[in-house]
């Protein structure tokens, strides 16, 4: 089977740069998105993750073209679109709700934008659209014929058939359910991989974001709140809403107390625990200080050294493969871990335990941040 | 009367029970007559007119002494009307002196589509709702001749003996048993005295160039036919025949296909008269006296030189009308001649009551010389009634007249 | 075996709902057999009516005079045809009014619900009055000094001794002003239901505006724009009152004043029904060859 990448690689140029500079999005009632700066390199598969009312559909209508930014400026490969209207921009999108036509058959749907280009091989580039998403079958269908999971596949087609620039898909997962989406989530990234496009992917889900993209971009109040490949976003998050979107964080409040060799002391309810400067945002004074919940060794007996607190067991949960624990620590709060089932059972509920962690798993955040910025509730 | 009493009343039972007490009864009458029972029946019921029998005979008891109501069916603007108190001062008068209540009506726009309305139901000796109707001559002559009216009592209306005397005896209605005269009227012509300040005096001047477009001429076959005859020194009432009535017809195509002849109406022509659109034109009397009241004074008109048509509206009551004597009171009524006078300064027509000129004199003395109102012997000696038309002829001379006005 | 498995109860029951079904139907079938059924057998039977020698005015008995077909159709078959004529004009200029009116009604102010209604009444609100009122107006408007006429006079449009009433234009305007709610109302109804997010689709899939409306908007509302030309064709064609008050009686005389005057004053009933039967048939195959031409199933 002859890909549609090879295929068409050879005349339409795969993929470009998005820039987004100064973009500013103001509504009647409020500011959707403010002063976002934005560069996705040409080929990258991007996440814009945040809650809903983040700002992140909002951004990605205004790069196709069906919102206008209040400010700033949008370029693809280097050619500034702002003015354009929708009709005459090289990207695409995946809607949420798919809005295939519902007069038109599956094969027509996928041939709609190359028609409008002129292409004189739209018919045949659409099959070749609907043999990559396995489709080819229900070319004849009308859309309300198909599963959801069969009309998220043709809105992909119809979209990727145009090789757009840019790829725009706002949460297209959103409509499925959890086994389809994982599913769809290796088949996307799998496609992007063959293609090779920009892909900008929308979601609120950030396990979605994590496994697909290669870089990712929290939104957070219409910004930015830290942009990066997933692992760095997970290892070092840099705000408490990232820590907290983005998986889970223990966040406990101190104050820095001294520094020697790179590490920063800091004073947690009495306990001394040891940050490494390079991953404090803030060196001196009040601060927050995290570590996720794996990174948490239990163990009813005290080990020596820093990095360590203890508590009293609250809650067990056993899940099969781990074990969570909620431990209440005095003046500090609850604090979650879970530990790998090895066949031991480190505590029950009411047993007094000890965390600790390797100092180079501890984070620090600035001192004023909430500490449960982020949490889904 | 006495004979048909005894027969039931619906019509067409009667019909089928009369058919088998004749002697010379076959199986077909009887057929063909219980088979129209069913569709004629529906059809009757529908209005749609029935299939066989002229005279309608029908035996109803007078209701008048235990119901003192009476049902009047009449055309709009034709009884005296107070605007402020929303009433018709003159019915109001009557209710007071007989205490019988009226409930007027003012249901008749046309002769021909009062008819249509009515047709069926006085085919079938029902009762119609309706005491009194108010017909042109020769609508109210179709409808005495087929028996759909009832004989009027003359002892319980002694005042029509006020009718005046050339109205006494009438070709349609011979002794005067079933109508009474209401209101007469002149077709003549008219035109905007600004517009065209020219002034018409026959029909001729109507194709005047000048008025292109802007001419009305009447629907009802009668006055407008009427008009062009008497304009080709047609005898209206003497014995002419199809080739006269052709001549006049093809006058009237050769106007409309031309565009001289802007629109043929019927009492809708008065908007056009008052929007400027027609300028001249062949109408009635009486509407241009109330046009001119209303619209300071734009019109004139005229009977042409050749002669114009006299018409009459006609009294009568509907046959099956359990109401009889209350309506011939009411009748009786408004020939008192101070009552016509009343009506007369109302509705502007002719008034066909003998003394009611002098009764004019204490109402409105202006109007006494209104040659419209009271007309002068030479006047009426301009005036020609259409002659009466057998039931073959008006069909196919009404036919030919819809034809020529595209309708 | 499900069969097997019910109880007599349950059969019972069964046979209940379906005869709750006729129960529930029969009104409307009752309805429709004596409003409709019997009209048209007493119309059909009606205009086969024969006039016997020397029968009075409106004396007509039953009979099987096909003739009358021939003799009426040979006579008026002009005004048969202007009367298709005239309310196809109508309806596409019903249709090029409406649509836009709707599509601005029902898809650009879709968010100004307020708006939207006031708009939606001022539409309507001519149906409040009556129509032949209505017509009349009509006629004030376009009077010969009134200031349309007065005014296409000036710019030389309208030759001086032009007129707009009593002329073809003006009945057809009257058509198109007198059933353009019956034009965007269903089309009205449609957008509605439109979602603009496929707008927004196509816009993406590089559709202008004008491509969007056209591969998108107009295919999407063709349930409205069938209903709405249907419902503006057919009463169309059988109207008589605007040619009757905004005609002349030349060039502009409509199939419905024909029936009219036939019926009423000739008193012709079996031509008039002749007519009205003709009319009828002429307008069911005419819809019959639209609905096959361009209903497809699921506009229907």
């Amino acid at each position: 089977m002859t890909t549609l990448a090879e295929r068409t690689t050879s005349t339409v140029s795969a993929g470009a740069d998005l820039h987004l500079s100064g973009i500013s999005k103001r509504f009647a009632s409020f500011s959707a998105v403010e002063d976002l700066e934005l560069l996705v390199p040409s080929g990258t598969f991007f996440a814009l993750l945040g809650p809903s009312g983040c700002g992140k559909s909002t951004t990605l209508r205004m790069i196709a073209g069906l919102e206008a930014p209040s400010e700033g400026s949008i370029s693809i490969g280097g050619q500034d679109v702002t003015a354009l209207p929708s009709h005459r921009r090289p990207v695409n999108t995946v809607f949420q709700s798919y809005a295939l036509f519902p007069h038109m058959s599956v094969l027509e749907n996928v041939a709609f934008g190359l028609k409008r280009k002129k292409d004189k091989q739209a018919m045949d580039k659409a099959k070749a659209g609907l043999e990559l998403v396995e489709l080819s079958h229900l070319a004849n269908r009308k859309p309300a014929q198909l599963s959801g999971g069969q009309q998220q596949r043709v809105a992909l087609a119809r979209a990727l058939v145009n090789r757009p620039q840019v790829l725009l898909l706002d949460e297209p997962l959103g409509a499925l359910d959890m086994k389809l989406r994982r599913q769809m989530q290796l088949e996307l990234k799998k496609i992007q991989t063959e293609v090779g496009l920009t892909f900008i992917h929308v979601t609120h889900d950030q396990e979605e974001a994590m496994t697909m993209a290669d870089v990712v971009a929290v939104m957070n109040g219409g910004r930015i709140e830290q942009m990066g490949p997933p692992r760095e976003l997970y290892e070092l998050p840099r705000t408490a809403f990232v820590a907290n979107f983005l998986g889970k964080s223990n966040l406990m409040r101190g104050t820095v107390t001294g520094e020697s060799e790179g590490m920063l002391s800091v004073n947690v309810a009495s306990h001394t625990i040891l940050l490494p400067v390079s991953r404090a945002v803030q060196t001196s004074g009040e601060v927050v200080l995290g570590v996720r919940p794996e990174k948490i060794t239990i163990d009813r007996v005290a080990v020596a050294g820093d990095n360590q607190l203890s508590g009293t067991v609250i809650d067990v949960s056993f899940t099969g493969t781990t074990t969570e624990y909620l431990v209440e620590v005095e003046q500090v709060g609850p604090i979650g871990t879970f530990s790998q089932n090895r066949g031991q059972q480190p505590a029950q509920e009411g047993d007094t335990v000890f965390l600790a962690w390797d100092a180079e798993h501890s984070f620090g955040l600035a001192g004023d941040e909430s500490v449960n910025a982020g949490v889904e509730s | 009367m006495s004979h048909s009493q005894r027969l039931p009343q619906d019509p067409q039972i009667r019909a089928l029970v009369k058919a088998m007490g004749q002697r010379s009864f076959s199986r077909r009458s009887v057929l063909s007559t219980a088979g129209a029972l069913g569709l004629t029946g529906l059809l009757a019921a529908c209005g749609t007119g029935g299939s066989s029998g002229t005279k309608t005979e029908v035996a109803v008891t007078d209701i008048s002494d235990t119901d003192p109501t009476v049902n009047w069916a009449n055309w709009t603007l034709y009884l005296d009307y107070d605007d402020k108190k929303k009433t018709y001062p003159t019915l109001d008068a009557f209710t007071k002196e007989t205490g019988i209540k009226v409930n007027y009506a003012e249901d008749i726009d046309g002769n021909d589509s009062y008819y249509g309305k009515v047709q069926g139901q006085l085919k079938s000796g029902q009762d119609i709702g309706q005491d009194i109707i108010t017909l042109t001559d020769w609508m109210a002559g179709r409808l005495i001749r087929q028996g759909y009216t009832q004989e009027l009592n003359l002892d319980n209306i002694p005042n029509s003996a006020n009718l005046l005397p050339s109205l006494q005896n009438v070709d349609f209605d011979p002794g005067r048993k079933h109508s009474l005269t209401w209101q007469t009227g002149y077709a003549g012509i008219a035109w905007n005295k600004k517009a065209y300040p020219k002034g018409l005096k026959s029909v001729e001047d109507l194709w005047d160039p000048a008025l292109k477009g802007r001419v009305t001429v009447l629907d009802e076959m009668r006055d407008t036919m009427g008009l062009l005859m008497l304009q080709n020194g047609v005898d209206l009432t003497g014995s002419w025949g199809e080739s006269e009535f052709g001549a006049a017809i093809d006058t009237l195509r050769q106007n409309i296909e031309n565009g001289q002849i802007r629109q043929v109406k019927g009492n809708s022509y008065k908007q056009d008269f008052i929007s400027g659109d027609a300028i001249a034109g062949i109408v009635w009397s009486g509407d241009m006296v109330q046009m001119n009241f209303e619209n300071d004074d734009q019109w004139e008109f005229v009977i042409p030189e050749a002669g114009g048509t006299l018409w009459s509206d006609n009294l009568m009551v509907p046959v099956a009308s359990p109401r009889k004597t209350n309506a011939e009171k009411l009748m009786d009524f408004y020939y008192d001649p101070a009552v016509a006078a009343e009506v007369a300064a109302y509705v502007n027509f002719i008034c066909p009551v003998a003394g009611a000129k002098e009764e004019m004199e204490k109402i409105d003395p202006d109007l006494v010389s209104n040659p419209l109102i009271f007309p002068t012997d030479e006047d009426l000696a301009h005036a020609h009634v259409f002659r009466s038309l057998d039931a073959d002829e008006e069909s196919t001379l009404s036919s030919q007249f819809q034809d020529a006005i595209g309708a | 075996m499900s069969v097997e498995l019910r109880s007599k109860d349950e059969i019972r029951a069964e046979k209940r709902k379906n005869r709750t079904g006729i129960y529930l139907i029969s009104p409307g079938l009752l309805v429709l057999t004596l409003f409709f059924a019997l009209p048209v057998v007493v119309l059909l039977a009606m205009s086969l009516y024969v006039k016997p020698p020397g029968a009075e005015i409106g004396e007509f008995v039953p009979g099987f005079e096909l003739s009358n077909y021939a003799t009426v159709l040979s006579a008026y078959w002009p005004e048969l045809l202007r009367s298709f004529w005239f309310a196809l004009i109508a309806t596409v200029l019903a249709l090029l009014i409406g649509f836009p009116m709707a599509y601005l009604v029902a898809v650009r102010l879709r968010e100004r619900t307020l708006l939207q209604g006031i708009l939606l009444v001022l539409l309507i609100a001519p149906f409040f009055s009556s129509f032949i009122l209505r017509t009349q107006a009509w006629k004030q408007i376009l009077a010969d000094e009134g200031f349309i006429a007065q005014s296409l006079k000036f710019i030389a449009i309208l030759p001086p001794d032009g007129h707009l009433t009593a002329t073809p234009f003006a009945v057809v305007a009257g058509l198109t002003y007198n059933f353009l709610p019956f034009m965007v109302l269903p089309i009205y109804a449609n957008l509605g239901r439109l979602d603009t997010r496929l707008l927004e689709a196509s816009a993406d899939l590089y559709a202008s505006p004008i491509t969007s409306f056209t591969k998108v908007t107009l295919p999407m509302s063709a349930p409205g724009i069938f209903a709405g030309t249907l419902l503006t064709f057919i009463p169309a064609a059988g109207d008589y009152v605007n040619s009757a008050l905004l005609g002349n009686n030349r060039d502009t005389t409509m199939i419905g004043q024909v029936i009219d005057s036939r019926f009423f004053r000739v008193i012709d009933y079996p031509g008039a029904s002749a007519l009205s039967f003709i009319l009828m048939i002429s307008i069911l195959i005419l819809v019959t060859i639209y609905i096959r031409r361009f209903g497809t199933k699921e506009l229907m």
